[in-house]
């Protein structure tokens, strides 16, 4: 691909290249997953195919049921207000992924300056990456959508509906995409050299958030469980009045869908047209536009700042710990660090905190008075250790699970240390352990105080709650040394999919085994007349003493492991 | 201080290392050559405790490393090529973890410390993360933490990649002034006038295999005409021929 100069050229071979990057991509996908040689990605890329098989079955099967529901009691609504409104909630989150995407683009992926040196237009290569976003939503849209789209066409016996919805797909992230790498461009500006990571890690929280926080409040589900309900006002989703407007791309692609559907292929075109041609001109002033921008200077340009300690007057951990050996006091310490000044760890320790708060805090008038209702007793102990156990699963996961792939790359440092992997071991159970049991413990006290299901059962339930965070997250390093990854760059990579999987599964085994014990203790109090306190006492006893035995096995799993790895 | 016998280490069919068979010193500045995949890297990680050997024994200042690692590798330092270190810890905060993991007493640490910092012009800058570090002050970083427990023998891989040349310089002075106190230094390099200059005694690797060791003068009596300088050595006996290079840049101009 030659140098060119028109500006059509340079659009044209903005297509090129990112239909280039595209099949580098799926290269990459198929080298990493089928033909990778190694049996366990091959299962992977297998199992995660047919969970997407399930998932589509399931979806399959929803929307079969909602089409014969509606053949048999008609209901009537806009059809196209409703699908543009879907379309207007779909640009939201094609605002966020597009500007995670092109930061990403930006400022992580190292391939934008190999693609820089080449002979190409720079406009063409920041199209170029334009195309690959598009192509990927394209696809994202088609996963999530299809087997809903093919059941529409199977029953309007129009075959269609999935094509003419997957034109739409193409063209309307198009003008979303565009301005968005273009506003990429001007942010990267501000951005100081080194921080993109956490910038992006940023972006990416404030997205979870919003999308939580918003299906809070707006999900009428979860409202009229959360807030009182409004006198007279029947649940049903917000409105957007402008969402249908003929002035907007929503509106456009929503009378092309809902036209769509109706049969009505030729209307279904000229919207779809009109999308078309808006798309087609945004993309190629974009491409011409990024270009002068790029060249303008308007890229990545703040120096990077000198991150300092701070000053010898501020406290600071000096590698002691009471009761810990100066090595586990060291990696307990280091983890610590690690995990509080790199936004990317941070967020994994902060956002199930966050999550419970969401969850939890939000509607807590109504929890208060559901749980007190209770009364006093073993059961309604038992229930204040749900938020423990949902703040225990998420931990154990962030914490627990990547312990030991923290090291990532540095892992050396202490493969060439004298010391044991079990030692190793040991001191990442502390630094995974300590602020999860602790954390843990803190929601099951303050639920326990807000239940008060009186001092002896509470006492109880909140020893249960700590010492099931131990064994748990010990368990969970050990898992998590199975499966430990040492070659991420992202952090979002510590978590190996199938380790997490199976720790997920045994964290319900055990949780769940636990309720039933204490289940099974109340029951067997009542039916033998012996004294509640020691069923449950015993109850307890099995239920700690079964996840400590877990946990240790794990361990020696997860020792083994690392003893056999080798760092070539 | 460092003696390796058959030692061999095999990726499925591909051999990396074979029959390797080494004796350096106390007191001797090692230098291991070889031209790229010739298996330098994989030799030094065996002997350093990363990688195990397929077949093959190692002994390092006394102890069998395969047999009893943690007390062969408390009598090691390693500074690994382009060293990954934790990039959100300080200069001083990554010394004082490396410390504790070599067992190194408190107050004993923080005063080597502070005295590596000096050593290696860090000082002012060991407040600062390591993620702003250049790779030629991550890597005096590197060799700061190896030297930090005072092994007897120091594995180096690449250690002037990086290096401006006053650093390397420094490099060379303190690595000598570490063999003075009859301590061995054994290191890989590309850079055969570095080699040439400090090396007291070099071993070539090729494709796994060990073609030479001796001093300088032995390699050149090897090769069988003395005065040659040791690039033409290592030419000559890793098969290296200016004629196919020749002959591949003529096929690219065609």
């Amino acid at each position: 691909m030659a140098s060119r100069n028109s500006p059509i050229d340079r659009v044209v071979a903005g297509l090129q290249v990112g239909l280039l990057l595209w099949r580098a991509q799926l290269q990459m996908f198929l080298n990493q997953t089928l033909r990778s040689h190694k049996p366990g990605r091959i299962a992977g890329t297998i199992v995660s195919a047919a969970i997407i098989v399930i998932a589509w079955s399931w979806e399959a099967i929803i929307t079969w049921v909602g089409v014969q529901a509606s053949q048999r009691a008609p209901i009537q609504m806009d059809t196209v207000h409703l699908l543009s409104l879907a379309f207007l909630g779909y640009t939201g989150v094609l605002v966020f992924s597009s500007l995670v995407f092109s930061l990403n683009a930006l400022l992580l992926n190292p391939d934008l300056d190999l693609l820089l040196a080449a002979p190409l237009p720079v406009e063409s290569v920041l199209a170029g990456r334009m195309v690959v976003q598009v192509l990927r939503l394209l696809l994202l849209s088609l996963v999530f959508t299809l087997p809903a789209l093919l059941v529409l066409a199977f029953a309007n016996h129009n075959l269609l509906i999935p094509l003419l919805f997957a034109m739409l797909y193409l063209l309307y992230p198009v003008s979303v995409v565009v301005i968005i790498s273009l506003l990429s461009l001007l942010l990267v500006r501000f951005i100081p050299v080194g921080r993109g990571r956490e910038v992006v890690t940023l972006f990416g929280v404030i997205l979870a958030l919003g999308i939580n926080l918003l299906n809070f409040l707006f999900n009428p589900a979860l409202r009229d469980s959360g807030f009182p309900r409004r006198p007279g006002g029947p649940a049903s989703l917000p409105d957007v009045p402008f969402a249908s407007a003929t002035w907007l791309p929503s509106g456009w692609a929503g009378r092309s869908a809902a036209a769509i559907l109706r049969g009505d292929i030729a209307v279904a075109i000229e919207w779809a047209l009109l999308l078309l041609a808006a798309s087609a001109a945004i993309f190629a002033a974009g491409t011409i536009l990024s270009g002068r921008l790029y060249l303008a200077g308007w890229i990545q340009a703040v120096p990077p700042r000198r991150r300092r300690l701070p000053g010898l007057r501020a406290p600071r951990l000096t590698g002691a710990l009471p009761l810990l050996s100066p090595v586990l006091a060291s990696i307990v310490i280091k983890d610590w660090r690690m995990r509080t000044r790199d936004l990317a760890q941070l967020i994994r320790f902060v956002m199930p905190v966050v999550f419970i708060f969401i969850i939890f805090g939000l509607r807590f008038a109504g929890l208060r008075s559901a749980v007190q209702s209770l009364g006093e007793g073993p059961a309604p102990a038992m229930v204040g250790l749900i938020p423990a156990w949902i703040l225990l699963f998420s931990l154990s996961i962030s914490l627990g699970l990547t312990a030991v792939s923290l090291e990532g790359k540095s892992i050396w440092v202490y493969a060439v240390s004298p010391n044991t992997t079990l030692r190793f071991l040991q001191g990442k159970c502390w630094s995974a352990a300590l602020p999860t049991a602790l954390l843990v413990g803190l929601v099951a006290i303050a639920a326990e105080i807000l239940i008060r299901p009186g001092w002896l059962w509470a006492a109880t339930a909140i020893l249960l709650a700590v010492a099931q965070a131990v064994a748990v997250t010990t368990l969970m390093v050990g898992i998590g040394a199975v499966f430990a990854r040492f070659d991420w760059t992202d952090a979002r990579r510590m978590l190996n999919p199938l380790g997490a999987f199976i720790g997920m599964g045994l964290f319900a085994v055990i949780t769940g085994g636990s309720a039933l014990l204490l289940a099974i203790s109340l029951a067997l109090a009542s039916a033998t007349r012996f004294p509640i306190l020691s069923t449950w006492l015993a109850a307890m006893t099995v239920s700690i003493g079964g996840a400590v035995a877990v946990a240790v096995l794990g361990l020696l799993i997860g020792n083994e492991r690392l003893r056999g790895l080798e760092l070539g | 201080m460092l003696s390796t016998r058959l030692l061999t280490k095999r990726y499925g069919s591909l051999t990396a290392v074979e029959d390797l068979d080494l004796e350096v010193g106390a007191g001797e500045l090692f230098g291991f050559l070889g031209p790229n995949g010739a298996g330098k890297t994989t030799t030094i990680k065996m002997l350093v405790g990363l990688l195990r050997p397929t077949s093959g024994t190692a002994r390092v200042a006394g102890v069998d490393i395969l047999a009893e690692p943690e007390q062969a590798k408390a009598r090691i330092g390693y500074v690994p090529d382009a060293a990954t270190l934790y990039e959100k810890l300080s200069a001083r905060e990554f010394l004082e973890f490396s410390g504790d993991l070599y067992h190194v007493e408190q107050r004993l640490r923080d005063r080597r410390i502070e005295a590596l910092l000096k050593l290696f012009d860090l000082h002012d800058r060991g407040n600062d993360f390591l993620s702003g570090y250049s790779r030629g002050m991550r890597q005096k970083v590197s060799l700061a933490a190896a030297l930090l427990h005072d092994p007897q023998v120091l594995f180096l891989d690449e250690p002037t990649v990086g290096l401006d040349p006053q650093s390397a310089r420094q490099m060379k002075d303190i690595l000598q002034d570490f063999c003075k106190e009859g301590k061995t230094v054994f290191f890989s390099t590309h850079i055969l006038e570095i080699a040439e200059r400090m090396c007291t005694r070099l071993a070539i690797i090729n494709r796994g295999r060990l073609v030479a060791m001796g001093s300088l003068q032995e390699l050149r009596h090897m090769v069988g005409q003395d005065g040659q300088s040791l690039e033409q050595i290592f030419l000559e006996l890793t098969g290296s021929r200016e004629e196919d290079v020749s002959a591949v840049l003529r096929g690219l101009e065609e």
